[in-house]
């Protein structure tokens, strides 16, 4: 059963996912262009400079790439549930409902996880060849909210697309859109070292968020 | 014999808004039950309630003995579900659907689902939001042949199709259920269709149930007379054994479950005078307006 879930999962995200992440490594390559440009044309002392003592992110042009993605990948795999109330077949199914509902969000969530993983091993690999270990650590640390924002907002986006009533849509709209600036405050890098961990724990319980719209859907709330 | 669905008191609200209140049927093995009623009656919120979409108010539902708010997988797997509108998955095409369901249900038979695919002008790899209305009832329809259910339940399986796929729907459904001893549960818009398909009737209104039999003793026992009245004046709504009444000036269409010489007798001892006194054959779409009203 588990293989037929996968197949749906993937039938309906399958172009978003690949297109995203193909335009993200574009993305990635030109951002790592921009610095080797500013290598050549104003010398890696000036660019050191500037990152190290005058707060210049190189990388902040990828601050909301991973939103981007979660957003994406959870209005491709939960909208077209929702159209004429079609998740109604995916809980006939003949398996627990929130059961198959974990299984789909599971496999959303590493769907974006594997792209994540190959944004962020370029990353790290390309940043490697421009500055030191030290530098590329913090660089890290600074962007990991960054990609937990993308889950976080794949989780909120599966809680309110499967909600049944549009006032509490609106609602977690508002609520989940002033949550996502916490992962975005600061611009000092590597700021985010020491809340990673509660940013963390935070997002990985938003994670079954969904199961609590799925219930109210199948209380007939409306 | 054994009931497949049995509902127990019950009672639900929109709001303030009252659907039904102990509302109590059940649907025996092998029956094919259709659920009929103006709009607003409470069809889907029964549909609804029997899929587990829904938590009445009070009362229970119970198919094959389980709880629909708590139906196990189990379970499931022999309930076949026909959404209103035929509703599928859209953005698979009919190969891709036909695998996906086939991995949920151990005795997946594919050879009735591609028999009725081989009778419609697609391709395997079309996908379904690009077929008409009609092609998609056939692979809803299909999909659930292929489940093997013992139970469907069908929301306005008519909606969107054209009489030749309504027609075809109805036809190769109740053969299905008549020669597999399969257990229907359904409503539909049109009480034609419900003429040739179903078995026995629940006839919501907006106060309850107004009629639960079997279509053959309702069309036996419900009647029409019409007649047109001398006196225009004449009051018959008080008589007991009138159901409904429908008067156009002088002209009257009485519908009873009572004899024609009940009526008769009636007028006489009334001092009622009436010519062109006939019972006119019905069809179930015209006792059903008959008993329910036109408005």
């Amino acid at each position: 059963m588990w293989k037929s879930v996968v197949y749906k999962e993937w039938l309906k995200i399958r172009w978003f996912l690949i297109g995203y992440t193909l335009l993200g490594i574009l993305g990635i390559g030109y951002l790592f262009l921009t610095v080797k440009h500013g290598f050549a044309f104003s010398g890696g002392k000036n660019i050191w400079n500037s990152v190290l003592f005058m707060g210049h992110q190189f990388f902040s042009p990828l601050k909301y790439v991973p939103l981007v993605g979660g957003l994406t990948i959870a209005i491709a795999q939960y909208f077209p549930e929702t159209v004429n109330k079609r998740i109604k077949l995916t809980f006939h199914l003949p398996m627990g409902e929130n059961k198959i509902l974990l299984m789909m969000h599971t496999f959303g969530a590493v769907s974006l996880l594997l792209s994540f993983l190959i944004f962020f091993g370029l990353f790290a690999v390309f940043s490697l060849i421009f500055f030191p270990v030290q530098m590329v650590t913090d660089s890290v640390i600074s962007i990991f909210p960054w990609f937990l924002a993308g889950f976080s907002a794949y989780f909120l986006v599966a809680l309110i697309v499967l909600e049944p009533a549009w006032k509490f849509r609106l609602f977690y709209s508002l609520v989940g859109g002033f949550f996502l600036t916490i992962y975005f405050t600061s611009a000092v890098t590597s700021a985010y070292g020491s809340a990673n961990t509660g940013l963390f724990l935070v997002t990985a319980f938003l994670s079954i968020a969904l199961l609590f719209s799925a219930h109210r859907f199948r209380k007939g709330e409306m | 014999m054994n009931n497949v669905i049995e509902c127990n008191n019950l009672t639900h609200y929109y709001g303030r808004k009252l659907v039904y209140e102990n509302l109590n049927f059940h649907v025996s093995e092998g029956s094919i039950l259709g659920l009929l009623g103006k709009n607003g009656t409470g069809k889907t919120t029964t549909i609804n309630i029997l899929n587990g979409f829904l938590q009445p108010r009070n009362g229970e539902c119970l198919i094959f003995g389980e709880n629909t708010q708590h139906l196990s997988p189990q379970t499931k797997a022999r309930i076949g579900f026909l959404i209103e509108g035929h509703i599928q998955y859209s953005f698979m095409n009919i190969r891709q659907i036909e695998k996906f369901y086939s991995g949920f249900y151990p005795n997946w038979k594919p050879a009735p689902f591609w028999e009725l695919m081989s009778k419609l002008n697609v391709t395997p790899t079309q996908k379904i939001s690009t077929m008409s209305c009609g092609q998609r009832s056939q692979v809803a329809l299909g999909l659930i042949l292929a489940q093997d259910p013992d139970l469907l339940i069908l929301d306005d399986f008519s909606m969107g199709l054209d009489p030749g796929y309504r027609r075809l729907f109805i036809d190769y459904l109740r053969e299905y259920a008549k020669a597999e001893n399969k257990t229907i549960f359904t409503t539909s818009h049109i009480i034609q269709d419900m003429e040739r398909l179903i078995d026995d009737m629940l006839i919501l209104d907006f106060n309850g149930v107004l009629a639960q039999t079997s279509v053959n003793e309702f069309m036996g026992s419900f009647k029409r007379f019409d007649f047109v009245l001398e006196n225009d004046k004449a009051d018959l709504k008080k008589a007991s054994f009138v159901v409904n009444l429908d008067k156009v000036k002088n002209k009257i269409e009485l519908y009873t479950y009572s004899s024609e010489s009940i009526v008769k007798k009636y007028l006489d001892d009334n001092n009622i005078t009436v010519s062109n006194f006939a019972q006119v054959k019905m069809g179930l779409e015209d006792a059903f307006i008959g008993l329910t009203g036109k408005y």
